[in-house]
């Protein structure tokens, strides 16, 4: 592989870094779920906790996020081992799995819109056609949607391949004509909404229906859909910071790729609001039945209502689910890069990498693709079962990862309270000292280094400390008292919104990932004995730690020694030797096999 | 169109053919049967579209003249009295001697009641007739004879029925009826397939109420009411229910005894002729006349016949025939009659209700008086019911019912042969049954009762009820012969005066006549009868389904249920009524997944009546109910629902949609019906939204490539 910066990939620019990120904050997610979480929410009660999540939630995990990737230079997993310590690990597993989950079932979405791009241009979405057929049809044969889930995935192997500088050229592109296209579709959409000379769409989507706030659903959907547009917690922000610059900003760069995502979304919620109030008959039970199809059945009507006649349809069309499969392509890209990434700190090589992760995403995506493909009695129209229920589950997932984050911050803010006790020998625990040298101490060191446009105040420390705990606490407790509440046999584990299935989910993965933290993330086995198959079941392994590669860039001054994690002799910088030898739980100094080998990175 | 109708059409359209050549030939013919028809079927049809009566019919039905020819008394153009009416019941005994035997009064004898009875005592108290009456049944000089009645032709295994007319002596219409039944059953017993109307057909619009041939419809919209009554094609109006079965007369005689007696109160009847109102007591007497049978009240003990100019006695002479049954005699429960049973006051307000004097008689002989009061019940526990009565059945036109009832005994059993009767009265189109002695109380027999009241209902489009519910009243004949004699019995109000018009007798009989013939059929099992008729109205009723049912732009969602006119519901909502559910998906679901619906309870809505009418699944005419769920405008979802639909007595519970419509419930589905919101607060809540993020975003970017600007909220001393 050719290198034009041999010792770390880094992104060209600042516009480079903030079309990166915003591509991949911004994709199906402001165009395909947020337009039906208003419709499901009750319109313009939804944007209250929407608006409110996005600057108590997703603005400040994004911070954090930077922050942390930024200083540790390695993907989730690493930076988790760093910041949180070594038996903390299997939290970056967590929140890596989280987004590689949802990038099980991204694909195939993805997928749906590269379908819908090659139907528009072969003029099957013209005026006259029955969208929901169109749809229906699809969706309903399995073999269409996996070949189109595969495209999807190709394409972002290719894109993915050669690393962030192409990451960032793709981006680039994609993303000025989503804008174009988006803002030609509300156009079109608010002509038709006013044909009827009233505003329906518009009014619905921004009036406060009262009764829905007071439903804890629509504020944890609200917490949710925040983190989701704009992947906090996902770990994308972790993944990509690792290729910024030295003296990279982190705060205004956060808070710009948020807003900028939110805008989308708001410009996307609008053209689809209007364009169902204006072609539904019955557009609330359209909307709020919540239809994962709705973009796909509503857009193409809207645009087969453009002025100019069938070729200025048909290219509108093509164009916009053109756009749409870009949009969520970069989004893909992240996702896979993400998990990629973690591969790569940990000496594997990129390509074998790419195709390993592609290969599961692709496996891993095939339920969703293919499984519980039902029809809504009520409306006719055929939606993926699986795949939703595999949304709600990751989706709320999403909150762990935000407090995992959250933990991690603490974890250093006590650390750093100890050692300022002890260099100033206070023995009492004291509040006012622990504010002012422990719960501020991630802010400063990190956070507000001086290369920041935004210097961050108190109040982000508020939101991690109090916020974050407060907010997961009340959210979850009021998610699963609903569920219990409302829910039909909750209990039964075939119920696709019971309680048991996402619980089950969530524990057997924390379960896995908790167990694994020793064995696989922090340490390695290596087999004792010629037993190639069964070594570890038979215990017939030691452990020997992992060694974790970070990706700095040249010049940068990233220490990591007053972290949890950083003295660990075996994290080192990528290009760095490993020690040849390490200690034992046992007190004894072994040889570590890859000692000799070097490390190939990136 | 069905091969039927089409028939119909030809022969209607080529009897309008060949009504112009008829009249060419026989002009003078014509105008002297009715001077307007030389030109009214040309001018009829050139100003409204339809037919006029002569065009679809014979000129004997579109003239309204029965077949059985006469003078106009026979041909119902004016009334009979007394002497004619008796004269035309002799008549067609005479010539129908084979089903037709004519009576006076009873012969006599010892009665049920031990008492020794002669035929004069059942004869009028001051005119001295018999009422005089026929009966009717196949071979009615065969069977049994009855010598204390004085009739043959009785058979144990044929019911046997009771028309009575003329309780009251100024009510006219109420022995006209029954002539009018006499005369349609002499004239087409035994007969075969004739075609009453001369359309053609044959027997293809029986007694129902309903212009079942819809050659009414036909006619030009003038002609349509004939009655005038406001309703077209309606009961009574030429072409309804104008072409009976004549096998289904047949055989009804063949299987019934029908005793009929057309003017029970002949005494009181030749008084309101000859003395009280005159013999044309329409002009002067439409809505007033003589009521009451000729019993001397006076004290004086002698006044030869109450008349006008009687001070004292005017009033209070005459019995209300129709309070002086037996049953709950008297008893003082707020019933037309006076204060004290027994007493009448003269000038008094119940004068005209007088039930007749108390029974000073120790009946049963047990030393005691009206101990054991006529009720059903054994009011003294000596095992007798009912033997020592405190009055009624004083009357010789009473005792004559009480015991033509009693010692008619054809199969031996000791009980009443009569399982339906009828008591014609005027005037205020009603169809009554018992009770009529208390209010707010029910019979046992209830919603049979309701069910044959709402059959009759509907024949003649009269208003059913139950008689209290008029005004309550002790000692009448119904409450008599269904408490103490176990026999479905109505009282049918006739008509809109005591006195009718001439012109209007025959209209208004008509209307009247297939009560008798439905009673008639009846007789055999009238409680299984109704049974079985409520059971098939419940085939052809319906709840609306959710294609019917029409959501309003706001307010409550109305569903309709049309009911069988027969049916005997009631709105009680504990018995009827709407079952809801509102349904809505649940928001832990509506965001991924399908709609579920959890588990709701059902709630209840009343049924209210209507005034509106509605189609019957096999096309009649129904009673429409409504009802109304209650649905706020912002409610979307799916309302489930199903009726639940209960009789007077709450025995049958019937519910819609029925099985066989698939499913227990309908759903209908809610669309938002609410405003989405308001234009200028959404604007306000797009502006607050907006500008936090698009002028953040704003911001930022501002802020991203400002060089000269410093870091945003750097505090002063450097952060």
């Amino acid at each position: 592989m050719s290198q034009q910066e041999p010792s770390s990939d880094q992104f060209s620019g600042r516009m480079g870094l903030i079309f990166a990120t915003i591509g991949a904050a911004i994709g199906t997610g402001n165009i395909w779920r947020f337009p039906r979480m208003v419709g499901a929410n009750g319109g313009g009660s939804f944007l209250v906790p929407w608006l409110i999540f996005l600057f108590l939630w997703s603005i400040p995990l994004i911070i954090a996020e930077f922050a942390l990737g930024k200083r540790s230079r390695t993907g989730t997993v690493g930076t988790f081992r760093i910041f949180a310590g070594p038996k903390f690990a299997w939290m970056g597993l967590w929140t890596a799995w989280i987004s590689t989950a949802i990038g099980f079932y991204y694909a195939v979405v993805t997928g749906w819109c590269l379908n819908y791009f090659q139907t528009a241009i072969r003029g099957g979405l013209s005026q006259g056609v029955d969208t929901t057929e169109v749809w229906n049809n699809f969706l309903q044969a399995p073999g269409q949607v996996i070949i189109y889930q595969m495209i999807a995935i190709l394409i972002t192997m290719a894109a993915i391949w050669r690393g962030a500088k192409a990451i960032e050229k793709a981006n680039v592109m994609l993303m000025v004509s989503l804008f174009v296209l988006l803002f030609t579709a509300l156009f079109l959409a608010f002509v038709m909404d006013f044909e009827d000379g009233t505003l329906d769409g518009f009014v619905y989507m921004f009036s406060i229906q009262p009764e829905y706030l007071m439903e804890p659903e629509t504020w944890i959907n609200g917490l949710s859909q925040s983190a989701w547009s704009c992947s906090a917690g996902m770990g994308m922000a972790i993944t990509y910071s690792v290729y910024m610059r030295k003296d990279e900003d982190t705060t205004l760069n956060a808070a710009t790729m948020c807003l900028a995502n939110n805008s989308i979304s708001i410009i996307a919620g609008l053209t689809v609001m209007m364009a169902v109030f204006a072609v539904s008959d019955d557009p609330l039970s359209a909307v709020g039945g919540g239809s994962s199809a709705i973009t796909f059945l509503v857009l193409p009507e809207v645009f087969a209502k453009a002025p100019g006649g069938p070729a200025i349809q048909l290219l509108m069309v093509a164009v916009f689910f053109l756009a749409l499969s870009f949009a969520a392509l970069t989004s893909m890209i992240s996702t896979v890069e993400l998990c990629v990434r973690n591969f790569v700190d940990h000496g594997v090589d990129r390509s074998q990498a790419v195709g390993f992760t592609s290969v599961a995403i692709f496996l891993f995506g095939l339920p969703s693709a293919a499984l519980w493909i039902l029809v809504d009695e009520s409306t006719g129209v055929a939606f993926p079962q699986f795949l939703e229920v595999q949304d709600h589950i990751w989706g709320y997932g999403l909150m762990f990862s935000g407090l995992f984050i959250a933990y991690s911050i603490w974890k250093y803010g006590w650390s750093r309270y100890k050692s300022w006790q002890e260099e100033n020998e206070v023995e009492d625990f004291d509040m006012g000292d622990y504010v002012d040298n422990g719960v501020s101490a991630f802010r400063d060191d990190f956070i507000n280094t001086g290369d920041n446009d935004w210097w961050i105040g108190r109040w982000w420390d508020a939101i991690m400390y109090i916020g974050f705990p407060a907010m997961f606490a009340v959210l979850m407790l009021s998610y699963f008292s609903d569920l219990l509440l409302n829910v039909h046999d909750p209990w039964n584990p075939t119920n696709p919104h019971g309680i048991s299935i996402i619980l089950l989910f969530w524990g057997v993965t924390a379960f896995i990932f908790i167990s694994l933290n020793k064995y696989v993330l922090v340490n390695r086995m290596v087999p004792t004995k010629d037993s190639p198959w069964f070594w570890p079941l038979s215990r017939d392994f030691e452990l020997e730690p992992r060694p974790l590669f970070r990706n700095v860039p040249e010049g940068a001054d990233a220490p990591i020694d007053m972290l949890p994690g950083g003295s660990d002799p075996f994290v080192v910088q990528a290009g760095e030797t490993l020690p040849d030898s390490f200690v034992d739980e046992y007190g004894e100094t072994r040889s570590h096999s890859t000692a000799t080998v070097e490390a190939e990175l990136v | 169109m069905s091969p039927i109708d089409a028939t119909r059409v030809e022969q209607a359209e080529a009897r309008s053919r060949r009504v112009p050549m008829t009249a060419m030939l026989l002009p003078l013919l014509l105008s002297l049967i009715a001077p307007a028809s030389l030109v009214s079927p040309v001018e009829a049809q050139d100003a409204e579209p339809g037919y006029a009566p002569e065009d679809i019919w014979s000129d004997e039905y579109a003239f309204q003249i029965f077949p059985w020819g006469g003078n106009e008394r026979v041909q119902f153009k004016t009334y009979h009295d007394y002497f004619t009416m008796k004269d035309r019941m002799q008549f067609l005994s005479d010539r129908n001697p084979e089903f037709i035997s004519y009576h006076e009064g009873l012969i006599g004898g010892i009665n049920a009641r031990g008492n020794e009875m002669g035929s004069d005592d059942y004869e009028g108290w001051y005119y001295n007739h018999a009422s005089p009456w026929v009966k009717i049944t196949g071979d009615v000089a065969g069977g049994d004879c009855n010598d204390f009645v004085g009739d043959c032709g009785n058979y144990a295994d044929r019911p046997d029925v009771m028309f009575v007319g003329n309780h009251h002596a100024r009510e006219w219409m109420s022995y006209t009826v029954p002539m009018l039944f006499i005369e349609t059953v002499a004239y087409y017993y035994g007969q075969a397939g004739v075609d009453n109307d001369g359309d053609g057909l044959i027997d293809e619009d029986p007694w129902d109420g309903i212009d079942n041939d819809g050659d009414c419809a036909m006619l030009n919209a003038s002609n349509q009411d004939y009655n005038g009554d406001g309703v077209a094609c309606g009961p009574g109006d030429l072409g309804v229910d104008e072409d009976f079965s004549e096998q289904f007369i047949t055989d009804l005689v063949n299987t019934r005894e029908i005793y009929v007696i057309p003017m029970l109160n002949v005494d009181g009847n030749r008084y309101d002729r000859e003395e009280y109102c005159g013999e044309t007591a329409w002009e002067n007497c439409r809505t007033s006349g003589w009521r009451k049978n000729l019993r001397d009240n006076t004290v004086t003990g002698f006044t030869p016949l109450p008349d006008v100019d009687e001070e004292v006695d005017e009033g209070c002479d005459g019995v209300d025939l129709n309070r002086n049954y037996q049953f709950e005699w008297g008893a003082p429960l707020g019933a037309t009659g006076p204060l004290f049973p027994g007493m009448c006051y003269a000038g008094g307000p119940n004068n005209d209700v007088y039930n007749g004097p108390v029974d000073t008689v120790d009946n049963d002989e047990d030393g005691k008086v009206n101990e054991d009061h006529v009720d059903g019940k054994d009011d003294d526990a000596d095992g007798l019911v009912d033997e020592d009565w405190m009055g009624g059945n004083s009357e010789p036109e009473t005792k004559f019912i009480q015991d033509l009832t009693e010692m008619n005994d054809d199969d031996g059993d000791g009980s009443s042969e009569f399982k339906s009767t009828i008591t014609w009265h005027s005037f205020s189109e009603l169809v009554l049954w018992p009770w009529g002695h208390c209010t707010e109380c029910v019979s046992p027999d209830d919603e049979y009762l309701i069910y044959h009241g709402n059959v009759m209902a509907q024949m003649t489009d009269y208003a059913p009820m139950q008689s209290s519910d008029l005004y309550p009243t002790t000692g009448d004949f119904c409450d008599w012969h269904y408490g103490v004699h176990d026999s479905y019995c109505y009282t049918i109000e006739i008509g809109n005066a005591f006195h009718e018009l001439p012109e209007d007798i025959a209209h208004i009989a008509v209307r009247n006549l297939g009560i008798s013939f439905y009673m008639s059929e009846i007789a055999d099992d009238p409680r299984y009868r109704a049974i079985v008729g409520i059971e098939n109205t419940t085939t052809r009723q319906w709840l609306a389904d959710p294609a019917n049912v029409t959501v309003p732009e706001n307010g409550d969602i109305p569903v309709e249920l049309c009911l069988d006119t027969s049916f005997p519901y009631t709105t009680q909502i504990e018995r009827t009524h709407l079952m809801w559910r509102f349904v809505e998906p649940t928001r832990q679901q509506n965001d991924f997944g399908p709609t579920e619906w959890v588990d709701v309870p059902w709630m209840m809505s009343a049924f209210a009546d209507t005034e509106d009418s509605c189609v019957l699944l096999d096309g009649a005419n129904g009673t429409m109910l409504m009802s109304h769920i209650p649905m706020p405008d912002t409610s979307v979802g799916k309302i489930q629902y199903k009726a639940m639909l209960g009789t007077t007595n709450g025995a049958f519970p019937f519910t819609y949609p029925t099985v066989d419509e698939g499913g227990n419930y309908y759903e209908l589905a809610i669309p938002y019906r609410a405003s989405f919101g308001s234009a200028v607060l959404a604007v306000l809540m797009f502006l607050v939204i907006a500008s936090f993020v698009w002028g953040g975003l704003g911001y930022t970017l501002r802020a991203m490539f400002d060089d000269e600007r410093g870091v945003i909220g750097l505090p002063e001393d450097g952060g």
